[in-house]
């Protein structure tokens, strides 16, 4: 049970590591939160919203994001794109993940 | 008001006191008829509350949703926890320092005293060290509590992280340096100035010695110790702001910035102490009360203590503002130099 739950804990931290990047990754095309969830989740990237909705808001606020309100089907959405400052450092953040997997998949085999 | 408003607004209702609140309501319940919308296309079933109540029980209790946008889980966070653990060390040693010499003075002017009466000052000076070292962590939390939530991250770097050069020890040290005994001589008596003052205010006072015992005549009226609370945040901050120079070694933005606070509220205290009631105990009738004085020195003994101490005050207040001056100057001199 311990042990379990102590897994799913460190899985929990590995995969809250990568949303940033995969959030970034995703956000080339202005998106609203839920069709980015769901991308994610058709990548095979299942990201809860209580952690996905918090993160854009977030990363909005060091400017790594922006955000517009739109008002589409009679419902206002929030649809965030990455900013200028974000695709700056969109490529140092991919070399960096490149580095870590590749260091990892050495340690690994 | 459907069941998603009323989710929305008891999210709302937990969410921090954070710029955006009426934002995130909007993401929200925009986002739950997003997912309503895509139950309905997967599933072909028809909106109903039973839809609703699945959905929400999936989202989560309203108050752990809130929870998710508090940008501050805690009280005092990682930035702040070992400035803040390291002045509760100092605090607590002071404190304890403080009140034994209080105890200390108390012994020597009640002595002789029975084993009963000792043991009776020991008790409440154990005592007094509890309560004062629960007032102090209460006062120092309630501080950096504030910090933690107000101040910016980006001015307040508590443990500034800098690359250490051995070529620094051969340089003549800089005026923004600061020697670690500074600091942590402030922080000390600083400490003691708190724990006489809030604990012990019995004995500030004039002593006087007739050949047998001790007597003392109170030096402040009430209206000074109403003021006591305002006192103590400032102090407290003295001793934070001292906490962070003897963390980092120099007067830094944020150190300077701290103490143009603190020297507002002095400021503040100051004249209220100017403008309000007498707070000098020296009155021309106390002192004609101690029957050391004939009427005509009590009366103008009195009337100049009470003058002397306004003119004193506001001598201050003014060198306080030219402090504020100084420290404003040296704090745009740094940004520039910083900015160069």
């Amino acid at each position: 049970m311990a042990n379990t739950e102590s897994l799913e804990n460190v899985v929990l931290e590995l995969r809250r590591g990568v949303i940033v990047l995969a959030a970034l990754s995703q956000l080339g095309t202005e998106q609203y939160g839920y069709s980015l969830l769901k991308q994610l989740a058709d990548l095979g990237l299942e990201v809860d919203q209580g952690t996905l909705y918090p993160l854009l808001r977030r990363l909005e606020a060091q400017g790594l994001l922006e955000s517009v309100w739109k008002l589409e089907e009679a419902r206002p959405r929030r649809y965030y794109v990455i900013s200028a400052e974000g695709k700056k450092i969109l490529p140092k953040m991919k070399k960096e993940w490149a580095g870590i997997v590749s260091v990892m998949n050495k340690m690994l085999a | 008001m459907n069941l998603i408003d009323r989710y929305v607004t008891e999210v709302g209702k937990n969410l921090p006191l954070l710029k955006g609140r009426a934002d995130i309501e909007k993401e929200l319940r925009s986002t739950l008829e997003d997912m309503l919308e895509d139950r309905i296309s997967t599933t072909g079933r028809m909106r109903d509350e039973a839809m609703e109540i699945e959905l929400l029980k999936e989202y989560g209790a309203p108050d752990k949703v809130a929870e998710t946008y508090n940008p501050t889980p805690y009280l005092i966070g990682p930035r702040l926890f070992p400035m803040f653990i390291m002045i509760l060390k100092i605090v607590i040693a002071a404190v304890a320092l403080g009140l034994t010499i209080a105890t200390g003075i108390q012994i020597m002017k009640q002595s002789p005293m029975t084993v009963v009466e000792l043991l009776k000052t020991i008790g409440e000076w154990l005592l007094n060290i509890v309560s004062a070292s629960i007032g102090a962590f209460g006062n120092i939390a309630l501080v950096f509590a504030l910090i933690e939530r107000f101040a910016p991250v980006s001015e307040f770097k508590m443990d500034e992280e800098k690359e250490w050069d051995p070529a620094s020890l051969m340089k003549e040290p800089e005026p923004d340096d600061v020697k670690p005994w500074e600091p942590i001589l402030a922080i000390v008596v600083t400490f003691i100035v708190i724990s006489i003052f809030n604990f012990n205010p019995q004995l500030i006072g004039i002593y006087s010695f007739d050949g047998e015992k001790w007597t003392s005549f109170p030096l402040f009226t009430d209206a000074f110790f109403r003021w006591l609370p305002l006192m103590n945040i400032a102090w407290a901050a003295e001793i934070i702001l001292n906490g962070m120079l003897l963390r980092s070694g120099r007067w830094n933005v944020s150190a300077r910035l701290t103490s143009i606070g603190i020297k507002v509220v002095q400021i503040a205290i100051l004249w209220l102490l100017v403008t309000g009631p007498a707070f000098l105990a020296i009155t021309p009738e106390a002192l004609k009360a101690t029957e050391i004085f004939d009427a005509d020195s009590a009366q103008t003994l009195g009337t100049m203590a009470q003058a002397g101490i306004r003119i004193a005050l506001g001598l201050g207040i003014f060198g306080t503002v030219v402090e504020i001056i100084k420290t404003g100057y040296k704090l745009i001199k740094q940004k520039l130099a910083l900015s160069a």
